[in-house]
């Protein structure tokens, strides 16, 4: 649904994205994560066309978006880090403007406007003057503008910050949603909790490159090549987990105390049952016992910090 | 492409601008105004009559007598009429500078506002966003002339003009606003939200050259004057107390035409120019705008050199203490040749800053270029190659309009030859300064093209310094030092032919080498390695 080939930007003499190559399928959350500077931004703006790339290409729901710009933004919904809107317009006003820039047929364009305000939650300030709005509720707006013409892909450049975190939790519904209607999502975040339990896929970029990507389980296998297990029992039963984890080779750093503790798995998941049923077997009263999984935030510093590159 | 009524950024603007209560409250005080206008201008009328019959009561004379009995035929006729020039004319200044100031201000203000990639985004094309902008920013002004059209119309008929007059000078106001807008719009583009202040000063200047352009009309080029509202208005209503407006016609090609022709054809002209750049950069991003494509601006820099031949009007002959003699700016072709080669300085220099291309561009361009993907008159590449087309072009022009107008400036073949040498000197000057600005534009100078053109004044201002201290010396040092560092003795009307000094062909040498210097300087920075990151 958006691939970027080769795409390339340079600003005078800086390198802002090099030679970037993404394939980003349809149905996909795909969050692009990097610090400041690294290519974010610019890689979506060439993406919805706001940026004409130095070179390569960006196609997005099979259009180039270069080439026929026009036809690639009727399957684009832009939304960025800044929610600005007109301000002498009513809510329905904007949306309907918007509606239209977009060419929806205008016999769709009523019900539409109206499906989206009550989607942001808007029904009471449809006839409100926007200058009247809250921050929130201009927020909101914004997300509207950019889902009135149903766009198969969005774009999202850092669309939380500023939102405080009830708006938050309302744009991850909003996001899954329209994923869930397949939509494709491509959102840019600094903040990685931000994008937890929310991506099905990232891409971590930096100094303009993509340094990985892929879904989020790929990602993990890839920065990691052993699982951090940890387990929890009721009894005196130290002794014996500790011995039967040290007889098992695949169990490293192993670290116990009290009625807890952890240790690095190097096997597969389905061959961490067995390690279970042993230490069922030994009569340790375990309470609980799984894989921790990663979160993004420390994906991205174990790669950003090359611990596997 | 939509109907312009139904443009999204058309209604967006007629919304936001004409809701139902402003739009009344306009409506009202427009019409206030004209009423009140009305019986100042009756009032105006009246006190004329009666001081007429104040001085009839007092003399008694038959002249008195006859003024009162004109006055009261005239009575209705002159209020009328009065009426309809301040109605007219306030239109005229509220239309047109309201209609520059708001497009002066569209894509800058989007800009500021934060609003302009949302809008960039639409599937809404160049055209329709830039058909939108001209209707829709000014809506306000456009429907307060609306409401005061039909009294305006009322007053001009009962004052006893025309029917096509009345319309004349609404299309008249119509060109001009629209060329002001579209220019106003123009450079609304160029600005970043930031140099908004700038933006505001410069539409100020575009409305007082507009307007100042009234001064053409004693020039050599007189049908520049129909730019400026000005010449219209005392032409179509009639009214014309200068009598230099009928001393200087409008012409062209030595024919004489009306003002509105001669406005239509001008405005209409350039407001092309203007539209095409709009619609080539509305959309782009603001480091990527460049007015026109190189073929465009080879067509811009052609379309002007065309209008010099067009719209001048040679000096006319008159008696000069008994003897014939011509009055004007262009008694004989070498003035008109010296003028078309200062203008063609302009022109070249204009068309340079036009065709800058981008470092990212032009990095671009040579990478293909060693692999022979791209040629040296590429979109992308250097502006040298251009600027040497266009002179190319503007000779040919030059040939063509001095033979066009051999029948009243006879032509001689020195003069074609000395304006070959000029308007080569010309170019290679305008040249090395344009390869002066592209270099600026590759370092890391904020600014770089203003700052590389401050740097250009200071050195004219010191290639004046030193030829005063060559001065000194003698006036062959200064010659020599003026020729070498400057253009200036292009424009010595007492050289013949191709015989200009040696120290002219020396600058001539200087320069081609500081030009081979300046590409060697951009190869140069080209060839920098990138840094990466940190962009955004």
């Amino acid at each position: 649904m958006i691939e970027l080939v080769n795409l390339r930007k340079e600003y005078d003499d800086v390198l802002a994205v090099d030679d970037l190559t993404l394939t980003i399928p349809q149905g996909e959350i795909f969050g692009l994560i990097g610090p400041n500077g690294a290519g974010k931004t610019t890689t979506i703006r060439m993406a919805c066309g706001l940026l004409a790339p130095t070179m390569g290409q960006a196609r997005v729901a099979g259009v180039d978006v270069a080439q026929e710009p026009e036809r690639a933004q009727q399957n684009i919904g832009y939304l960025s880090d800044f929610f600005a809107v007109y301000e002498d317009l009513k809510v329905w006003e904007y949306l309907d403007y918007f509606a239209h820039a977009y060419k929806m047929p205008e016999p769709e364009i009523p019900a539409r406007i109206t499906e989206v305000i009550a989607r942001v939650n808007l029904e009471a300030k449809r006839e409100a003057m926007i200058r009247g709005l809250s921050r929130g509720m201009k927020q909101r707006l914004g997300i509207a503008r950019a889902i009135i013409h149903r766009p198969k892909v969005m774009l999202l450049d850092e669309p939380a910050s500023g939102l405080d975190p009830k708006a938050r939790l309302e744009l991850r519904h909003l996001l899954r949603s329209l994923r869930d209607q397949g939509a494709t999502i491509l959102i840019s975040s600094h903040i990685l909790t931000e994008l937890e339990g929310f991506c099905t896929s990232i891409g971590i970029m930096e100094k303009g490159r993509m340094v990985r990507h892929g879904s989020i389980e790929e990602v993990t296998a890839a920065a990691t090549s052993t699982r951090l297990v940890k387990l929890t029992w009721a009894g005196d039963s130290l002794a014996a987990v500790g011995e039967k984890l040290k007889s098992d080779p695949r169990a490293s750093d192993v670290s116990l105390s009290g009625g807890a503790g952890t240790f690095r798995f190097s096997g597969a998941e389905e061959e961490l049952a067995p390690v279970l049923a042993g230490l069922v077997a030994a009569n340790v009263r375990l309470t609980s016992f799984g894989e921790v999984k990663q979160t993004v935030e420390e994906l991205y510093m174990k790669l950003s910090t090359h611990e596997v590159m | 492409m939509t109907r312009f009524w139904t443009n999204p950024e058309f209604v967006r603007h007629r919304r936001a601008e004409l809701r139902p209560v402003r739009a009344i409250t306009v409506g009202a005080v427009v019409i206030a105004m004209c009423v009140l206008l009305g019986m100042a201008c009756w009032s105006y009328e009246r006190n004329i009559l009666e001081s007429a019959m104040r001085g009839l009561e007092t003399y008694g004379t038959q002249a008195w007598k006859d003024r009162v009995e004109h006055l009261q035929v005239q009575f209705a006729h002159n209020a009328w009429l009065l009426y309809y020039r301040w109605l007219i004319g306030l239109q005229g200044v509220a239309l047109t500078f309201w209609t520059l100031f708001s497009c002066a201000q569209s894509v800058s203000g989007e800009r500021d506002r934060k609003t302009w990639d949302f809008q960039r985004t639409t599937r809404l094309s160049s055209v329709e966003i830039h058909v939108g902008k001209i209707l829709g920013e000014p809506v306000l002004v456009y429907f307060a002339v609306l409401c005061a059209a039909p009294i305006t119309l009322i007053a001009g008929l009962a004052g006893g003009l025309s029917f096509g007059t009345v319309i004349s000078v609404f299309v008249f106001l119509a060109m001009t606003s629209l060329f002001l807008g579209l220019g106003g719009m123009w450079l609304s583009t160029l600005l970043e939200s930031r140099t908004r202040g700038v933006g505001l000063i410069g539409a100020l200047a575009l409305y007082g050259l507009t307007m100042g352009m009234y001064g053409m009309k004693g020039g050599g080029l007189p049908g520049l004057a129909a730019m400026s509202p000005l010449a219209g208005f005392m032409d179509l209503l009639g009214h014309s107390p200068d009598s230099a407006l009928q001393r200087f016609p409008a012409v062209l090609f030595g024919r004489e035409v009306p003002w509105l022709l001669m406005n239509i054809l001008l405005c209409g002209s350039f407001s092309a120019w203007l539209a095409l750049m709009l619609i080539r950069n509305l959309k782009r991003d603001y480091p990527e705008i460049r007015p026109l494509s190189r073929w465009q601006a080879v067509g811009c820099a052609a379309f002007l050199n065309f209008l010099i031949y067009a719209l001048l009007s040679p000096a006319k002959p008159h008696d000069f203490l008994g003897g014939m003699a011509r009055q004007g700016w262009f008694p004989d072709s070498k003035t008109v040749a010296l003028f078309a080669v200062a203008m063609n300085g302009l022109i070249l220099f204009l068309m340079g800053l036009a065709t800058l291309t981008p470092q990212e561009r032009l990095k671009v361009w040579r990478r293909k270029r060693a692999t022979g993907e791209s040629a040296v008159f590429a979109n992308d590449g250097l502006p040298w190659p251009w600027l040497g087309i266009s002179a190319v072009v503007a000779y040919a022009l030059m040939i063509w309009g001095l033979l066009a107008w051999d029948h009243s400036l006879p032509l001689d073949m020195g003069t074609l030859q000395g304006a070959a040498i000029r308007l080569l000197l010309v170019a290679v000057f305008v040249t090395r300064d344009v390869l002066f600005l592209q270099w600026c534009l590759l370092t890391r100078l904020r600014q770089p093209v203003v700052k590389g053109f401050l740097f250009l004044c200071l050195y004219y201002g010191a290639a004046a310094v030193l030829t005063g201290l060559a001065a000194v010396s003698g006036e062959e040092a200064a010659r020599w030092m003026l020729a070498l560092l400057t253009p200036v003795q292009v424009f010595d009307p007492n050289i013949k032919g191709m015989a200009f000094p040696v120290a002219t062909y020396g600058g001539l040498a200087l320069q081609t080498g500081i030009i081979g210097v300046l590409l060697t300087a951009i190869s140069g920075r080209l060839q920098r390695p990138m840094r990466t990151g940190a962009a955004a």
